[in-house]
């Protein structure tokens, strides 16, 4: 929502606004939950301690004409616990808006799409019965016509990762890295795990590399808890971006033909630049390059390298080592 | 008064009382919040306190107190405040929560947490779950709504191949792939349905009249091509070896592959299913000396023939 400004050129009550939204939310909870503990309640609603209190502070001096103390709202913390009383008609929650109705919907669904998604049976009949209770007021013909492609591709160790980034044991696990394209062996400490663009990814501490690493993980092949535990380091999860620039970095420029745009689609560019043919120039930040010669062995001719030039000689390399392969498989 | 406290109170004077009440009434019976001042800048408050009631759903409606037309009442019905009550299993709330748990999109979680208080404390233990990272698509709460209420839209397109042009839909409806989200729809200027990935829209996809409904029996999903591995039926069957190092990795991907043997050098063959033609010798490639294709010839004479005219660029 866009502030309001009022004629002083005050900031309008946009904050009372977020507040209100909140308390509608909380208080039927409360009401339905005697006795909640405070921090339970705080973490379960997306708020801290203080400002819960703050607004149940407000809550208590609210209530219904005539205002007595017969009619005002009763707010009784105790030993961290949180009791109200005398607010029945805030026994129950808002509506969902229409663009909350809409947007829990299709990240739902998107969810439930996902490949070796334990909860994904619970997540479908919970839709189904969201889409049942709120009606087409809220979804309109939405449920009937949005859905997610089948992907039953294998996840290998999803499960035992989650397990794992849960209970915080550490792991060993023998990983494909498409960037150096060799299978390595390393001891993980897997802190979360989410699911971006199509992908499950581990963020984790890499004993290996002694840094933050992001794993993809059905490039997991093995998994197995060493016994040790870790204490988790506030990695991020969802949301970070995909691929951290590093200071070795190279930048490599690519022109690729029409049917190689999709390049640019799939992984991430500092820069695209439309040739005006259907081409597209690229430029993409690499750690290292193995991943990209074989990525221009397999586009060949559809783009030509432009920077740095011994990507050339590395991808004819390569060709070569190939190729060699062959003669060696014939004889 | 505080702010907050006064629409509080509004909310719970409106929800409660039997009849609409005119603005006066309310004046009256919250003369905290609206009775110290004059009667026109407590009348502005209070508008502007109604315009934030609607901005967070709270359904406040205006109706005529008399049969004349001259006074006007405020009230909430109640039926379009509350939410019904909806019986979700603790499993059912906490992979809802897992769903919606990310940064950035507040209004999924905002509404997440409005389905809790049906629920017990159990949904606790979810809270720890993965979250599913929003691609955050500009377009998609447009693409939602032209879906759920069957309109026409009107956007810029640039196909995969990079050609741009001007697109009229029919919103048929939507389906998510790979992490991307499609919209599927009649194409009016094709007269064919097609498939669009919303991150291909450039600008702001436009909402326009009605369109006409999907075809009995639609399903948005079986429109979305899912790329080489699953195009159509397979036709060829291929032998790859691939080196040890990387057999586990591309076995894995490929639907119904089987392991013919291990070599002496461990080395491991491999038989799959493969759609004819490109692909196959594009994905072998991507593994470079890593894998040899063994048969079909034809795959084997490509894959070395492309791997010639690289060398002799």
């Amino acid at each position: 929502m866009a502030p309001e400004r009022t004629r002083s050129g005050r900031k309008a009550p946009e904050r009372a606004s977020g507040r209100l939204r909140r308390l509608l939310t909380v208080v039927p909870y409360l009401v339905r939950n005697e006795g909640t503990k405070v921090g339970d309640a705080a973490q379960l609603f997306g708020m801290s301690e203080a400002d819960l209190l703050a607004d149940l502070d407000l809550l208590f001096v609210s209530g219904l004409p005539p205002y007595g103390p017969g009619d005002l709202i009763d707010v009784d913390i105790q030993d961290g616990r949180i009791w109200i009383g005398m607010a029945d008609y805030f026994g129950r929650p808002l509506r969902l808006t229409r663009s909350e109705a809409l947007s829990l919907y299709l990240r739902g669904t998107a969810l439930a799409g996902a490949p070796g998604l334990e909860e994904a049976p619970s997540l479908s009949s919970a839709l189904a019965k969201l889409a049942e209770a709120l009606g087409p007021e809220a979804l309109g013909e939405l449920p009937e016509r949005v859905d997610s492609a089948t992907d039953d591709r294998a996840v290998g160790t999803l499960s035992e990762v989650r397990r794992a980034a849960a209970e915080h044991q550490r792991l060993r696990i023998e990983y494909y890295a498409a960037s150096g394209a060799e299978t390595t062996e390393r001891e993980i400490d897997p802190e979360e795990v989410f699911f971006a663009l199509g992908n499950w990814y581990v963020a984790a501490w890499d004993h290996r590399s002694e840094a933050e690493r992001l794993f993809r993980a059905d490039r997991i092949h093995a998994a197995v808890a060493t016994g040790e535990r870790f204490e988790p380091r506030g990695l991020r999860g969802a949301g970070r971006p995909l691929y951290t620039p590093g200071v070795d970095d190279v930048s490599v420029t690519l022109r690729l033909r029409p049917d190689a745009r999709w390049v640019a689609e799939y992984y991430e560019t500092a820069r695209e630049t439309e040739l005006g043919d259907g081409g597209l120039e690229i430029e993409l930040p690499a750690g290292r390059l193995e991943w990209l010669d074989r990525l221009l062995v397999r586009l060949w001719p559809d783009a030509e390298v432009l920077e740095p030039p011994e990507l050339r000689d590395r991808v004819r390399e390569l060709a070569e080592r190939t190729r060699d392969r062959y003669r060696d498989a014939q004889t | 008064m505080h702010p907050l406290e006064r629409l509080v109170n509004l909310v719970a004077l409106l929800l409660e009382s039997r009849t609409p009440l005119t603005f006066d009434q309310i004046r009256e019976k919250l003369a905290e919040g609206y009775g110290h001042q004059d009667v026109s800048s407590a009348k502005r408050m209070f508008e502007r306190d109604k315009d934030i009631l609607r901005d967070i759903g709270v359904p406040i409606e205006v109706v005529s107190t008399d049969a004349w037309d001259v006074e006007q009442g405020y009230t909430i019905d109640k039926d379009r405040y509350y939410l019904p009550e909806i019986a979700f299993t603790p499993e059912e709330i906490s992979a809802l929560f897992v769903a919606v748990r990310s940064a950035g999109d507040g209004s999924a979680e905002d509404a997440v947490r409005k389905l809790l208080s049906g629920v017990d404390r159990g949904i606790l233990a979810g809270l720890g779950a993965p979250a599913l990272m929003s691609e955050a698509d500009p377009n998609l709460p447009a693409a939602a709504e032209a879906v759920a209420e069957n309109r026409r839209v009107r956007f810029s397109y640039r196909t995969a191949r990079g050609d741009r042009s001007e697109r009229t839909v029919d919103a048929f409806g939507l389906a998510v792939r790979g992490g991307h989200w499609y919209l599927v729809g009649l194409d009016a200027g094709r007269a064919e349905v097609r498939s669009f990935r919303l991150s291909r829209i450039s600008g702001t996809l436009e909402l326009e009249g009605e369109g006409t409904p999907p075809p009995e029996g639609f399903r948005a999903a079986d429109h979305v091509w899912g790329g080489p591995l699953d195009a159509e039926e397979p036709s060829i069957t291929a032998t790859v070896a691939f080196a040890p190092q990387v057999a586990w990795w591309a076995v894995r991907g490929v639907r119904d592959a089987e392991t013919v043997r291990t070599r002496d050098d461990g080395w491991i063959e491999v038989r799959m299913p493969w759609p004819q033609g490109e692909p196959l010798v594009s994905w072998v490639l991507s593994f470079g000396p890593d894998a040899v294709v063994l048969e079909p010839e034809e795959v084997r004479s490509e894959v070395l023939g492309r791997l010639e005219a690289i060398l002799g660029s």
